[in-house]
């Protein structure tokens, strides 16, 4: 065992993601896309992929960069492979955008952006894969939150395999039958496969750890917590070979989704009840920001079940398909992130710069590094928007959800304030800033050891 | 017998004022059974020969020209994984520890801050012992960087971490 230290490029993967929810932020108070235009509408797709895998995957690789040699007590495999995976992906956004523009008519270059988007994706996200799964690969032991990790990795290569075949037919590079049915078809697989397993998944896991050591909790690894991880596995096979199987021989698709959405259903229920427990067996009595917080994003995920359950009866899934949408993706997910970033950057901030004289010199405490009465304010306006914004969606209120969209933006801007606060030390008193051999952290990379 | 070498230059990292310590391990983890690592230095790296000593490792230090080093890593065949607590003969040629703490209700990373504190105070050569709540993944490559030897482990109730530090040459690892 030999520690780990800190991850080079995590900081960067930070910064290019909450640029690119302050540009989904922007375009959603603009009226771009959904619900503005049809749900699956060139200007949507933008909208969604800038979300998807500017904001949160960009967020969850460079958080899994960071973490994932914590989870299974081990060195990352390359620290190196970290820059032209986030260059990779960030490029292949930019492609995958323009590709939309061309199918919405916008653009008319001559450029085949859709097959350069699919490479640069699947180059990036192989690369994130291939470090983290070799990191995986060197450890001893991989626990139950490195586990989910793991589903989590195989569901975006899924996710980005389907999403690449969706390129190539949409941009005329393939015409193979099977895959135009898959690209006709196959969205809500790949919705599922991105959302449900190499997001949700993936947050599910690392959360058990995260809630676990900021709130002094027990480690969870009982029957639960292995029934959460075997049913999600199983609800997101059932979702994708069955779905894509479905496709592929014109069977009945909304049943296998269905199947799926029930065994995943059943998972969260476990997962619910750990959480739970996790928060009530807390040894620390007065939790900080970013635990209350996830609380709050963890009660956005739960809501987004009961709408989909409440909808499933009622009928209108269909049709209201985009309330919930929002309200996971920016309650549950985006919560969640801005909630524990908010811990993360404070924390690895101080560890890069006071790290090396700890115990040779009086240093500041991580909470001294932020001040969350002033961040508690931004965050609550941010899921006040967010209930206003899913309230309006349902209502088919769309300037209303514009009015939401809006604040939304404020508050992230206000939260984005923050972490950059952090980052630069401004909020420790300027006496002991910066004791004598401690390390100035740089604002986008780390002095990785 | 160690019949080949991978070479790693760490002195332009050095000279960058960066810290080499993770890329001397990773070397480490990917050395194929016999080999050994030429390590090229911009100083006599000393707290790594205790490190990469634990590891299995005997070495072998020449001085270039301007102050610089070329150190020869060989495996030994005897690598001593820090092993858990318990196992007598690991433990045994350790003194017994000069101070203890018990971290395991401190909010993290007050665990960290306190051993690195006593770390400071013991003289070379005693031992620290501490009891923690989880492994202290962020402490180790601090406790290498500062020249100190560990060994740590899960007790037997399966939620208490207890590691042993013995203090090492902390003033050179400053070099």
């Amino acid at each position: 065992m030999i520690g780990v230290s800190l991850s080079r490029w995590t900081m960067s993967y930070f910064a290019a993601a909450l640029v690119s929810l302050l540009a989904a932020e922007i375009m959603m108070a603009a009226s771009c896309g959904f619900p503005s235009a049809a749900i699956a509408a060139p200007e949507t797709l933008i909208l969604v992929h800038v979300v998807v895998i500017g904001w949160l995957s960009l967020l969850m690789c460079g958080a899994l960069l960071q973490f994932v040699p914590v989870l299974v007590a081990h060195p990352l495999y390359s620290n190196a492979l970290a820059l032209p995976a986030l260059v990779s992906l960030v490029a292949g956004l930019a492609g995958l955008i323009a590709g939309f523009l061309q199918l919405d008519g916008r653009i008319d270059a001559g450029i085949p952006f859709f097959p350069f988007a699919a490479v640069l994706l699947v180059s990036g996200f192989a690369l994130i894969v291939w470090n983290l799964v070799r990191t995986m690969m060197a450890a001893q032991t991989i626990p139950l939150p490195a586990q989910f990790v793991g589903v989590g990795l195989v569901s975006v290569a899924l996710t980005v395999v389907l999403g690449a075949i969706f390129s190539l037919v949409l941009g005329g590079a393939v015409d193979y039958a099977p895959f135009a049915s898959l690209t006709a078809s196959g969205l809500p697989i790949h919705a599922v496969a991105g959302l449900g397993g190499w997001l949700t998944f993936t947050a599910m896991g690392v959360s058990y750890r995260l809630l676990a050591m900021f709130m002094l909790a027990p480690e969870l690894e009982r029957t639960g917590t292995r029934a959460a991880f075997y049913l999600g596995t199983a609800g997101l096979a059932v979702a994708v070979v069955g779905g894509v199987l479905a496709i592929l021989s014109e069977g009945n698709l909304p049943i296998v989704l269905l199947a799926a959405f029930a065994t995943g259903l059943l998972a969260l229920v476990f997962y619910g009840r750990d959480i739970l427990h996790l928060y009530r067996a807390r040894k620390r009595r007065t939790i900080e920001l970013n635990s209350r917080i996830s609380a709050v994003a963890l009660v956005c995920l739960g809501a987004s079940v009961a709408l989909i359950l409440l909808l499933l009866a009622l009928g209108g899934l269909d049709e209201h398909i985009g309330a919930v949408i929002f309200l996971s993706v920016f309650g549950w997910l985006s919560g969640l992130g801005l909630a524990q970033l908010y811990k993360i950057v404070a924390f690895l901030t101080w560890l890069e710069c006071y790290g090396p004289v700890l115990g040779k010199a009086v240093t500041p405490r991580v909470q001294d590094l932020v001040v969350e009465t002033r961040a508690g304010k931004w965050f609550l306006l941010y899921f006040l928007a967010v209930c206003a914004g899913t309230v309006a969606l349902l209502a088919g209120f769309p300037m209303g959800f514009r009015f939401a969209a809006v604040a939304l933006l404020v508050a992230t801007a206000g939260i984005i304030a923050q972490l950059v606060r952090t980052r630069r030390l401004a909020d420790v008193k300027a006496a002991g800033r910066f004791p004598q051999g401690a390390q100035r952290p740089r604002l986008l990379r780390s002095h990785a050891a | 017998m160690t019949s080949t070498f991978v070479e790693l230059d760490v002195r332009p990292i050095l000279r960058g004022g960066g810290e080499p310590f993770q890329e001397i391990m990773d070397a480490i983890a990917k050395l194929q059974p016999g080999q050994g690592l030429r390590l090229l230095a911009t100083f006599k790296p000393v707290p790594l020969f205790s490190v990469l000593g634990a590891k299995g490792f005997s070495h072998e230090d020449k001085p270039l020209a301007d102050g610089e080093w070329e150190v020869l890593f060989r495996p030994t065949g005897d690598a001593s994984e820090p092993a858990p607590v318990g196992a007598a003969s690991e433990t045994s040629e350790w003194p017994d520890p000069a101070q203890h703490l018990d971290n395991r209700e401190l909010d993290p990373p007050e665990p960290m801050v306190r051993i690195l504190a006593a770390t400071e105070v013991l003289k070379q050569g005693e031992v620290l012992s501490a009891l923690l709540c989880r492994e202290p993944i962020f402490l180790l490559p601090e406790l290498a960087k500062r020249g100190h030897a560990w060994r740590g482990g899960f007790e037997a109730d399966g939620t208490t971490y207890k590691i042993l530090i013995r203090i090492g040459v902390a003033g050179q690892a400053a070099a």
